[in-house]
């Protein structure tokens, strides 16, 4: 993942207990991705393609910069 | 964490792989000869037939038991990193088993170089991919 993984931070975990609570298995079922993905994703152990990107942020119901953003220091 | 469906069949695939031809290549250089013998060919397709079945069988029970199997494109890209490592093990294996072939007298030899390496290619390919999946990618 390297250098990749630290420019690029998420804030799906806590955008899931803002929408009360769902689990990663919920999210991944809406997103169609599987569950351990999801949970790699949070612990920015994996990058998703922007079509899952921009599903997580429909799912979420908000732009996509709030729940990816991108550290170019 | 427990084991993802997918790190279920790796791991499926990867000890059926080593077992089965583990008991091959223990039976089969067990006896040294120039040429490979009927015996070995008999032993090799039981091997293979056995895993086959032992493979079809563990996956029946791994769908049955974890419903929610589903791949997605991380499991895709971790699967194509995996073949990638193990197809440098299988082109180092041809090459050295054509080396093999020219300097050594008949067919053993060669023969069960290249099978070892396809073997171990495909036990490289399964152990990167249980690695990712763990580590990230």
């Amino acid at each position: 993942m390297g250098k990749r993984g630290d420019r690029i931070t998420n804030e799906i975990r806590a955008l899931r207990f803002d929408q009360g609570d769902m689990t990663q298995q919920e999210l991944a079922d809406r997103v169609g991705v599987t569950r351990q993905t999801v949970n790699a994703i949070e612990g920015n152990k994996y990058s998703p393609s922007l079509e899952v990107a921009f599903r997580i942020a429909r799912v979420f119901k908000v732009p996509l910069e709030r729940v990816f953003q991108y550290n170019d220091d | 964490m427990s084991l993802s469906y997918q790190e279920k069949c790796l791991w499926l695939m990867f000890v059926t792989l080593l077992g089965f031809f583990g008991f091959y290549f223990a039976m089969a250089l067990s006896t040294s000869s120039v040429d490979v013998r009927p015996q070995q060919v008999a032993l090799f397709v039981l091997a293979v037939v056995l895993m086959v079945i032992a493979q079809v069988g563990g996956h029946i029970v791994i769908a049955i038991l974890d419903r929610r199997f589903r791949t997605d494109e991380r499991d895709r890209l971790i699967a194509l990193k995996g073949t990638r490592n193990g197809d440098f093990v299988l082109a180092t294996g041809v090459f050295l088993s054509l080396c093999a072939a020219v300097v050594t007298e008949g067919n053993f030899i060669f023969t069960h170089l290249l099978l070892a390496f396809w073997v171990v290619s495909q036990l490289v390919d399964f152990a990167s991919q249980l690695y990712l999946q763990r580590r990230g990618v």
